[in-house]
């Protein structure tokens, strides 16, 4: 790997480990809403007000397009996903799962899918063949995550 | 029981599955039109469902602090940087590296919130899950390919 190259990991690896961390901050801002309005106001209003500051951000910025050829019409669908995941995660956070159950599970969800869709290049996206070394990693970002959520709380 | 593991879990995929769309929309247009979309699409689901069911604005969302009106613009960022990210790390490594970020963020938040937890826990996790990041880098030895 050149130096180049290795620069480019570095930055894209912190630029997901950074938003995980604006995880963090969203999901402290929409539980305190959901706190005091419902589940549904907990998720309308941020797909409200992040649809006009990505709007607002659009026009002022005119990001380039990547390809002048249009994409699929299903690739305009990834909200709905995220719409029915709020609905899930509600439904599940308050049966004997708890929240702490949700989200372990969720995340186990997730990496399942992450590693399908890598090999399988999943909605036309490149394909990656997980290797030893990222099956380790992912062993142990869930065991670590899993020792926080279930031990790491007010036990 | 079962069947609430099985929709955490389905939750999880649903993530999965919504990262990857807007992945895939953003090689053809660009990481913040996917964003928009993404909000925008979801907005209107969201929107007809709470019409369906009622009680979009039921309790009391007045008293809730400025701050959590924050969560949208903040989650406009977030989703553009993984549908930025996505086809240039792939699928795994931005799933993974987003949980990392999230669960040590997570902790940090605790602490500076003196929320009560197990300290040893916490250390145990973070060491788990940094080690597992270090892992993931591709190695630096000279011939072998990232």
């Amino acid at each position: 790997m050149t130096d180049l190259a290795r620069g480019t990991q570095l930055f894209h690896f912190a630029a997901a480990f950074g938003a995980g961390g604006l995880l963090t901050l969203m999901v402290l801002c929409n539980g305190t809403l959901a706190a005091h309005g419902s589940l549904f106001f907990a998720s309308w209003v941020p797909h409200l007000t992040g649809s006009g500051v990505a709007l607002f951000l659009l026009i002022i910025l005119r990001p380039k397009r990547a390809t002048p050829i249009r994409p699929p019409l299903w690739a305009y669908l990834g909200g709905i996903s995220g719409g029915v995941t709020v609905m899930l995660t509600s439904a599940t956070m308050n049966t004997a799962l708890a929240l702490s159950g949700t989200i372990a599970l969720g995340l186990a969800g997730q990496v399942v899918f992450s590693l399908f869709a890598d090999v399988r290049g999943l909605f036309g996206l490149p394909k990656r063949l997980p290797k030893q070394r990222d099956y380790l990693s992912l062993a142990l970002i869930l065991a670590g995550s899993s020792i926080l959520i279930f031990l790491g709380g007010d036990a | 029981m079962m069947i609430y593991a099985a929709l955490a879990v389905l939750a999880g995929l649903l993530v999965g599955l919504s990262r990857q769309i807007n992945g895939r929309l953003a090689l053809s247009t660009s990481a913040l039109e996917s964003s928009f979309w993404n909000h925008f699409v979801g907005l209107f689901f969201i929107t007809c469902i709470a019409l369906a069911v009622g009680g979009l604005f039921a309790g009391s969302p007045g008293n809730a602090p400025w701050w959590a009106y924050l969560g949208g613009p903040i989650g406009v960022v977030f989703i553009a940087a993984g549908s930025w990210l996505i086809p240039r790390i792939g699928a795994a490594h931005t799933a993974m590296l987003i949980i990392a970020g999230q669960m040590i963020s997570g902790v940090l938040l605790d602490i500076i919130f003196k929320a009560p937890g197990s300290t040893s826990a916490r250390v145990i996790g973070i060491l788990c899950i940094l080690v597992g990041v270090w892992v993931a880098r591709s190695p630096t030895k000279r011939g072998k390919k990232g």
